[in-house]
């Protein structure tokens, strides 16, 4: 197994404000990664960071992803390179319907790789398979991104891009957030679908019971003030349920 | 059934007439009256010249007309809801790049009772182009039963181009209802970067933004091949 993501001392900032303070993570390829944290330790950082967000800024460290710089790399290649980030909050487009979304997407990866646009046959069945696993109406294809949808549907709508674009690397952040106990399955059962020896998870989220019912994470990993405090199996699910984070947060003082 | 049309100069849609046109070259200045009762759609392509459109509208009769302007050239409309229950609908795209300039400026006067007029004008502008709006909707005294609204929206797609808009509303009467309104700003920075995470390079990402705020004029056009036209044409030359 080689290492597909290794981040080392990395350290961000937002304005001002130091979020990530020196935190290092390696995630092979095929595995399944959680990082948990109480609120303000990073994990939103960690993740807008790993995407290229031109809101926060590196400000030391390396994050090298399948033997490439990532932090180097500018948001649409690092994209084209593989990474995926199922948003926490998924963001409004005005006048742009899903299937137009996608079909520039895949177009994007097919011109940088050049190779010529999808005919409209084999973009069409390349959605449609995809939106009947996760529930995905036509309607809801045609109709502005994420414009007048629950916030369940959002999440989902990320599963289908994520399903539609085969990312290597999937980050998803708080996916479980705002949704109900059926639109939570439908999209822990994408990810299972999703899972292979060439493709690696980093979930970020608070929920337990979601984690070891739909992720089944490798590893586990405590985020406390910029920093990885912890790492184990998921028996680390089983402390936090007992202790929250307390006990972690003291480590991460001393 | 769409007629093509070109060099409008003047023209009489007769009383009770329905008419879809498209005119994708026009005269320096088109003189048009629709007649009672009269129904008419008007699609215009405006490229880099000055032009003036004066339409009257009579009693009970509806035109609607959209304009496509693109470069130089200033483009002056008027609109004279003439006969009561007169309706009128005036909408505009506008693209304007590199070192164009131009002045578009419309007049939208409820000259009999229950009228209504709908106008939304939208704009893109690059380069250093200088784009100047300027609105104009007049109620004079005692016209009742008056509904009329325009809004302007408009995004500078570079940090040299400028929009100036000027709304200039005259209302005399008081049975009225008047919304209007105009935003000039720029792209989306958060909905560029969800795009580009999507692996779609930044000049995309603000073509298909500029193409969606765009459309929100186009989507009104019913005829299939008269809208595909527009929205085809509604780009930067590269």
């Amino acid at each position: 197994m080689s290492a597909w993501l290794e981040i080392k001392d990395l350290h961000a900032k937002v304005g001002d404000k130091p979020i990530l303070n020196g935190l290092s993570l390696t995630i092979n390829a095929g595995e399944t990664h959680v990082i948990m944290g109480p609120n303000g330790s990073g994990k939103s950082t960690l993740s807008n960071v790993l995407c290229g967000n031109p809101h926060y800024e590196v400000t030391g460290g390396s994050v090298e992803f399948k033997g490439q710089n990532l932090l180097e790399m500018s948001v649409e290649e690092r994209a084209r390179a593989g990474i995926f980030l199922a948003f926490q909050s998924p963001t409004e487009l005005p006048g742009v319907s899903m299937s137009t979304f996608m079909k520039y997407a895949l177009n994007a990866r097919r011109k940088a790789a050049g190779e010529k646009e999808l005919d409209a046959v084999s973009f069409m069945k390349r959605i449609k398979i995809r939106a009947q696993a996760l529930d995905i109406t036509d309607e809801m294809l045609k109709r502005p991104v994420n414009v007048g949808f629950s916030g369940g549907e959002k999440k989902r709508l990320e599963i289908f891009q994520m399903a539609v674009l085969e990312p290597d690397f999937c980050i998803l952040d708080e996916m479980d957030s705002g949704m109900d106990v059926d639109a939570v399955k439908v999209a822990g059962s994408g990810v299972q679908i999703m899972r292979s020896p060439e493709r690696s998870f980093l979930v970020i989220s608070h929920n337990t019971k979601f984690l070891r019912e739909q992720i089944k994470p490798d590893h586990v990993h405590i985020l406390a003030l910029g920093q990885v405090v912890a790492e184990g199996g998921a028996e680390l699910m089983d402390e936090i349920d007992r202790n929250g984070f307390a006990g972690f947060l003291k480590e991460a003082v001393a | 059934m769409v007629e093509e049309i070109s060099k409008i100069t003047q023209l009489t849609i007769e009383t009770g007439k329905t008419a879809v046109f498209v005119e994708k070259q026009l005269s320096d200045k088109a003189e048009i009256v629709i007649e009672a009762g009269a129904r008419v759609k008007h699609y215009r392509l405006h490229e880099n010249a000055e032009h003036a459109l004066s339409v009257k509208i009579g009693r009970g009769a509806s035109y609607e007309v959209v304009t496509l302007h693109k470069g130089n050239g200033d483009l002056t409309l008027s609109f004279d809801l003439a006969g009561e229950e007169a309706f009128c609908r005036s909408d505009v795209v506008y693209l304007l790049g590199g070192e164009e300039k131009s002045l578009i400026s419309s007049d939208v006067r409820h000259n009999a009772d229950n009228t209504v007029s709908r106008q939304l004008v939208k704009g893109a502008v690059t380069g250093k182009a200088f784009a100047t709006f300027e609105g104009g909707v007049l109620i004079p005294y005692e016209r009742k039963k008056i509904d009329g609204a325009q809004q302007h929206r408009a995004i500078l797609l570079s940090p040299d181009a400028t929009v100036k808009a000027v709304p200039r509303l005259e209302i005399y009467a008081d049975d009225v209802k008047c919304a209007h309104g105009s935003a000039i700003g720029s792209l989306n920075q958060d909905q560029l970067y969800y795009l580009m995470t999507r692996g779609i390079d930044e000049a995309d990402a603000r073509a298909l933004l500029t193409r969606a705020f765009l459309d929100e004029v186009f989507d009104s056009i019913e005829e299939d091949d008269v809208r595909e036209d527009f929205r085809r044409l509604a780009v930067f030359e590269k």
